[in-house]
């Protein structure tokens, strides 16, 4: 193991261990505030993984995310919560291989709209099943665990999600993955399994949406499929990569930790303009800040693998 | 007989009107790779200009029609120089206009729907005009929903006649096919992208007037508006104008269709299905260029 | 920069922040709630529940105060958007309840919202009277902090049938959507309808957002059913009307559920509304207290009021009222006087069992010369129903 990645990994226990206080420190609001921070670094951190490196724009977390949300709402009355959640991963990843080597071929906008419509695709036929064999369209999970057993998990696979992300990133995977991205030809000429190797990663992160949507769902105690396959899950996933610098591990990470809280402070301080603030401020950053909110820690921080 | 006529026509009413609303974006990712996420945000506006010029002041929505296309090329050529220009001229690749300007089009879409909840509130509004049906070889439509289909057939097949017959056609389909090369003959990039991108707009703007006398109106109707849009053009071919028109009904007739033979609850799956079926067979969509 | 430290900074200015207001005076009475503003679900939220709010809030303060127990005190309400998304929304009522600890809460709008705030509700003993949640499967979580103001499904489908059998109709098709409010109402209304001996010739579902009915509709005309019923939301309301009318397709009875209530209703389709019926429960001819919220509605917000929900939330702001004027706040006592007593509302006399209010009757509306008329039962109507309906105008 290299001496960055090693120096990456120590930082995140250090870190990962500190935040695992929270729950006896902070309120029940702070609390949710950090849920949805470390939710949406687990998302963007495994979104970037492969959609960063390989510069295949996926939207379908959504989909992945819902996928492991409906898992816990079938599993959770006859599994305990710690075997759904790697479960909900592990549908999602399963998805993900079989729908990806149909589908890995496409380039650009055209992969882009196409996983997009995979989410939809995969809420309409899962609202189809469900009425029509179950003569249901939500699911109630009657009996939900803790707030804190919730936090933790999350916690815990925002923590794997990033070690696996800088695992990969100093590994010769991850340096074919960002090979595809450079140029998928030449990797292909060079020996890469390109296939292969797009399948896995993609895989790599369904499992981590699917598993944080697996978490996540217990806390709406009613699970429809319009609001765990909102497509704005997807959407404010790929805005956060980006915004940070998809190329990078700490871009998602600080991108998601300060849009979340902002987000937040905006919409408590200003009830009714906040959104249009975060336009503005969003239009404003891509134009004058195009590498990304990465590019500002570039300074500060010596550049990784 | 008749019955088959209405369910073909329905689906092509339907599908035209779908292709009308892909259409602007179209030709701004045709020509400039710009992904325009917020396009549905303006067809919203059409609608509730529209709404508010005839309930408020009683102009008729038909005569409104061009104030519409109007108002919206003004704002497109602002939006573009605000937002896009930057982003198009500074970007080292296509793949990266195309990446930025759909973070760029979030937030356009925050921006002006949200601004929209603001000046209109999040009630839902409507007006009725030309629901009176109309018949048509024994089937019966809704005065309005084949007035925006007539809009949308003369739309597109305009577009289709502009880009294949005219020296300004030509000229954009010189810049889709080579901007570099394109320049070097002489054709003026500053005034060509601004100009696209407004005509965009405005047929956004106008596709919205249009389904405002039909639907209800409410600030966050355009999202589901750009899905459509994106899935028609992608299915077409990104960019073929004749591919949108093509994309569009198709998907119209394979829900109407869909409907019937099998059950509502299905058409999206149907058309979900059909849109990632072509793709497969046809990676680059049913025109690829 | 160590990520921790500045975890930590954020978090302790946040706290500043938010403890801030709990250290103010507590003279007013703090009334908190998330509802949608943007999003999904605000077309509802902003015609039926949150208008109420503020009215009420403003009422209440310009006769001095509420009245807890006899002392008046201010009432400020603290209101969030919860963009339409449900853990948006459970982390604004965690908010309220933990860091702001405010007096009392205010419903979201919607029954997916209300599912989500439920264990919340029993966690922190908030007492919550929803205008705009229905179903079975909310009141069989039996949430003792929960109540549910608007008539169930099987309650409104069972009036529907009454009316139908009593006008011999013989026929019906019906289509739903395919939520979980549609399902609830379609298995009432087929339960309902059976009881009546009327058989149903044609039902179909829709999903949600579907832009275009006009095959479905054409085949059920093709079947020529006495009546026909629309289990829709707003938006496929709308459709349907606007459709039905293209067809040409004019049965004796034509119902939609969800959004015949709404003023817009009668604004969007015009002439065309006459005729149609659907669910609601009241208009201001019912009673002088009906009226008198009406006027106060339509001068305060430019608007109308709509004819199912918006009284509802009236009511339960009335409920409220009543309730903290006998009891105080103590959370726990206003629970169980809710859950016991009888109340006089906007709509009538008020009384809750396992959280239902077992009170208001099921109703069957018509839109009948510019009013949602009630016109069945005929002890409960306020005008006579028109039958067969009329043409389309």
């Amino acid at each position: 193991m290299s001496t960055d990645l090693r120096r990456i990994l120590v930082l995140l226990v250090a870190a990962s261990t500190a935040l695992a206080t929270l729950p006896w420190l902070a309120s029940d609001f702070m609390l949710s505030l950090a849920l949805t921070c470390l939710l949406y670094v687990g998302l963007a951190v495994s979104w970037s993984m492969f959609s960063g490196a390989t510069n295949y724009l996926s939207l379908a977390t959504s989909a992945f995310f819902g996928i492991g949300a409906y898992v816990t709402a079938w599993g959770f009355e006859s599994l305990p919560y710690a075997v759904v959640v790697p479960l909900g991963g592990l549908v999602a990843a399963a998805f993900a291989a079989l729908v990806g080597a149909a589908v890995l071929h496409l380039r650009g906008a055209y992969f882009a709209v196409l996983t997009f419509g995979l989410g939809e695709l995969v809420r309409h036929a899962i609202t189809y099943a469900e009425k029509t064999y179950a003569k249901t369209v939500g699911r109630v999970i009657a009996d939900p665990p803790e707030s804190i057993d919730v936090y933790l998990t999350v916690l815990l696979l925002a923590f794997l999600a990033v070690a696996v992300c800088a695992t990969v990133r100093a590994s010769r995977f991850g340096l074919a993955l960002a090979g595809i991205g450079a140029d998928e030809e030449r990797a292909q000429t060079l020996g890469v399994n390109t296939r292969r190797t797009k399948i896995l990663a993609f895989a790599l992160a369904a499992f981590f949406a699917g598993a944080l949507g697996a978490a996540m769902a217990v806390r709406w105690t009613y699970i429809e499929p319009a609001s765990v396959f909102n497509p704005f899950i997807g959407f404010q996933t790929v805005l956060i990569a980006m915004i940070g610098g998809a190329q990078t591990l700490i871009g998602p990470i600080a991108s998601a930790v300060i849009f979340s809280v902002m987000t937040e402070m905006l919409r408590l301080q200003f009830p009714y303009a906040y959104l249009i603030t975060l336009g503005v401020l969003l239009i404003l950053l891509v134009l004058y800040l195009p590498g990304g909110m990465a590019s500002l820690f570039r300074r500060a921080w010596k550049p990784n693998a | 007989m008749t019955f088959w006529i209405e369910l073909v026509a329905t689906g092509l009413i339907t599908g035209g009107i779908y292709a009308l609303v892909a259409l602007g974006l179209n030709l701004q990712y045709g020509l400039m790779r710009v992904m325009n996420i917020s396009h549905g945000e303006f067809l919203m506006l059409g609608a509730y200009l529209t709404w508010l010029a005839h309930t408020v002041f009683g102009v008729d929505p038909v005569a409104f029609l061009p104030v519409v296309a109007i108002l919206l090329f003004v704002l497109g050529l602002a939006v573009y120089r605000l937002c896009f220009q930057r982003i198009v001229r500074t970007s080292p690749s296509v793949e990266v206009i195309e990446a930025r300007s759909l973070l760029i089009g979030f937030g356009l879409m925050y921006l002006v729907q949200n601004a929209a909840y603001l000046a209109w509130g999040a009630d839902m509004r409507g007006y009725s005009y030309l629901s009176d049906p109309v018949q048509i070889a024994g089937a019966r439509f809704a005065g309005n929903s084949l007035l925006a289909f007539g809009f949308a057939m003369v739309a597109s097949l305009s577009m289709l006649a502009l880009l294949r017959w005219t020296m300004l056609g030509k000229a954009v389909r010189a810049m889709m096919q080579s901007p570099a090369g394109a320049q070097l003959v002489g054709i003026d990039t500053r005034v060509l992208h601004p100009a696209v991108f407004g005509l965009g707009l405005a047929l956004a703007g106008v596709a919205g007037a249009l389904l405002s006398m039909i639907y209800e109106i409410t600030p966050g109707m355009g999202e589901p508006y750009t899905v459509t849009a994106l899935i028609v053009i992608t299915l077409g071919g990104l960019g073929s104008a004749a591919g949108c028109l093509a994309g569009g009904l198709l998907l119209g007739l394979v829900e109407a269709f869909g409907m019937h033979f099998t059950s509502p609850s299905l058409k999206m799956l149907l058309s979900y299905g059909v849109f990632i079926g072509v793709l497969l067979a046809r990676p680059k969509g049913l025109f690829a260029r | 920069m160590n990520w921790t430290s500045a975890i930590k900074a954020i978090a302790a200015a946040l706290s500043a922040a938010m403890l801030a207001p709990a250290l103010a005076q507590d003279s007013p009475v703090r009334i908190g709630y998330a509802i949608a503003r943007t999003g999904p679900w605000s077309a509802g939220a902003q015609v039926s529940q949150e208008p109420n709010y503020i009215m009420w809030a403003e009422q209440v303060n310009a006769a001095g105060g509420l009245s807890v127990k006899g002392k008046k005190r201010k009432v400020e309400l603290i209101g969030f958007d919860d963009r339409s998304e449900a853990e948006t929304m459970v982390r604004t009522y965690e908010k309220l309840m933990t860091s702001d600890k405010v007096d009392l809460i205010l419903p979201p709008w919607g029954t997916g919202a209300n599912f989500a705030v439920m264990p919340l509700v029993q966690k922190h003993g908030y007492p919550m009277l929803a205008p705009t949640a229905t179903g079975r499967k909310l009141l069989e979580m039996k949430n003792p902090y929960f109540f549910a103001l608007l008539q169930q499904p099987d309650r409104m489908m069972d009036a529907l049938a009454e009316y139908l059998a009593a006008r011999s109709i013989k026929t019906v098709a019906f289509i739903h959507v395919d939520e979980l409010f549609g399902l609830e109402q379609a298995s009432a209304l087929e339960k309902s309808l059976k009881a009546k001996n009327i058989q149903i010739i044609e039902k179909k579902s829709y999903p949600l957002g579907v832009k275009d009915l006009q095959p479905v509709l054409n085949d059920i005309k093709a079947k020529n059913p006495d009546a026909f019923i629309s289990l829709s939301y707003p938006p496929d309301t709308f459709l349907v009307t606007g459709q039905a009318k293209a067809i040409g397709f004019n049965p004796k009875v034509f119902y939609a559920a969800v959004g015949t209530a709404f003023p817009v209703y009668r604004d969007k389709m015009g002439p065309m509304a006459e005729g149609v019926m659907g669910l609601g429960t009241w208009n201001p001819k019912m009673s002088p207290q009906a009226k008198a919220y009406f006027d106060a509605h339509v001068a305060r917000w430019k608007k109308e009021p709509d004819r199912w929900a918006s009284a509802h939330a009236w009511a339960g702001l009335q409920i409220l009222q009543q309730s903290v004027e006998k009891v105080g706040l103590d959370r726990k006592a206003l629970r169980d006087h809710i859950a016991s007593a009888e109340f006089d509302t906007v709509i009538g006399k008020i009384r809750f069992r396992n959280g239902e209010n077992i009170s208001t009757p099921g109703v069957v509306s018509q839109w009948s010369g510019g009013e949602f008329e009630v016109v069945w039962p005929p002890q409960n109507a306020t005008g006579p129903s028109l039958f067969p309906k009329p043409a389309w105008k």
